[in-house]
């Protein structure tokens, strides 16, 4: 017959389809990021002293149930939704009447001023001088270090808040997390979400209202890097913002 | 010479593509196969409560610098029983009792312990920093979270995390 041989099918679109689906899979297919709330864990202490007394207004207690009810400062909350809420209330009320005394169950503000800082750096600098020139247990000295550092912290975050005074919520307040045994974890991530939330809009509202950059930016710039002295500039910016809105988490093991 | 110039009529015959498709698709495979979410491979079925204002773990793992815990029931349901309240510990895919049944030996102590020594030299961060992520399930009691803590504040491995799922702005 014909000497023309029989056209082979054309398979060159094949690979074309391979394609669309292999690219259909690397969308769809997600390599799982890994997100969670870091939180510390207190030191272990052999001796254990007598709790000290924290005023009823700086105390905020999240409480969950076996049955997940949720109750905030003895109210029962019937939407998890409100509590980030609650939170913003408890550090938002007296924020506006630094060193003032105000009259309701919020936890009070304080101010500390530029010099006020230095004189206790320099209290503590002559403290750890006496203390290692008497050659004091070292983790007292250490304990002091740290406290240096704290005030060191607080003087840099003054000198980029610039202003004269820092004010500061009450130093004992915190908010509590106290479940039960039973309570379902979901619910202990709910509380810790929006604790989380509400610290998160504070901290950034105020970053916002400083330097116009979001709190995620700063954050994601420190945890990114590796080398912490190119992010010197963020690091004492999340210091302030700590500072300012400190997150004194309180998760209290549960009995029953 | 001449000898090319006599096939000169013919035109260059293509490159075979034929293989081509079969490349692909192994790649395909490859990816269908590597893809697959590290949530499913624990022998314990965790689905993680959602959240949001996470941090992201990402850059820990890249500096070694997190060890991860698995809380939920036994994929085995006939392995459930054993465990208090059915739930069980996966620590690198081996199903331990919840920490109840351990606080004499001590094996999340000594899991952890060993994981940091096997840490490579550029992690220098000391223990107390190293973050153990506990992926739990939704309905896993809390009070293994805090029985996970005191575990942890025995052997002064002080950073936890409470993995959850960021629908939100990642």
């Amino acid at each position: 017959m014909s000497k023309r041989e029989v056209q082979e099918i054309n398979a060159g679109s094949m690979a074309d389809i391979a394609f669309l689906l292999l690219i259909f899979f690397l969308v769809t297919t997600t390599m799982d990021k890994d997100q969670a709330y870091i939180r510390s864990i207190p030191k272990k202490i052999e001796v254990v002293n007598k709790p000290v007394e924290v005023e009823k207004r700086n105390i905020l207690a999240i409480k969950a149930n076996t049955q997940n009810q949720l109750m905030v400062r003895g109210e029962i909350f019937s939407d998890p939704d409100k509590i980030s809420e609650f939170i913003l209330k408890f550090y938002r009320t007296n924020e506006k009447s630094p060193g003032q005394y105000v009259d309701n169950d919020m936890p009070l503000y304080s101010v500390i001023t530029v010099d006020q800082i230095q004189q206790n750096i320099d209290f503590i600098v002559s403290e750890i001088e006496a203390m290692e020139a008497a050659g004091s247990p070292s983790d007292m000295v250490t304990f002091k270090y740290n406290q240096l550092t704290e005030w060191e912290k607080k003087q840099r975050a003054l000198k980029i808040y610039g202003k004269n005074q820092l004010p500061e919520i009450h130093f004992q307040a915190n908010i509590r997390i106290e479940v039960m045994q039973a309570t379902a974890y979901s619910i202990f991530a709910k509380i810790q979400t929006e604790i989380e939330e509400a610290i998160y809009q504070l901290r950034d509202e105020e970053s916002m209202r400083l330097w116009n950059v979001s709190y995620g930016t700063l954050k994601r710039k420190e945890a990114n890097e590796n080398d912490k002295n190119k992010v010197k500039e963020e690091k004492d910016k999340l210091d302030l913002l700590e500072i300012l809105y400190p997150a004194r988490l309180i998760e209290v093991t549960p009995k029953i | 010479m001449s000898k090319f110039k006599k096939d000169g009529g013919r035109s260059m015959p293509g490159v075979n593509t034929s293989s081509l498709p079969d490349i692909v698709f192994m790649l395909l495979f490859f990816f269908m196969v590597a893809t697959t979410s590290k949530e499913n491979d624990p022998t314990v079925k965790v689905e993680s409560p959602e959240g949001s204002r996470t941090m992201d773990l990402t850059p820990f793992k890249q500096r070694s610098e997190v060890d991860f815990m698995y809380l939920g029931q036994p994929r085995n349901p006939a392995r459930a029983s054993q465990f208090k309240m059915g739930y069980a510990l996966s620590l690198d895919n081996v199903v331990q009792a919840t920490p109840d049944g351990l606080y004499n030996t001590n094996t999340i102590g000594q899991w952890k312990k060993d994981k940091f020594e096997q840490k490579p030299a550029r992690m220098t961060s000391p223990i107390e920093l190293v973050i153990t992520c506990v992926k739990a399930d939704k309905t896993a009691p809390s009070g293994f979270i805090f029985d996970i803590r005191k575990e942890l504040q025995e052997i002064n491995a002080l950073t936890i995390a409470y993995a959850v799922r960021d629908n939100g702005n990642i």
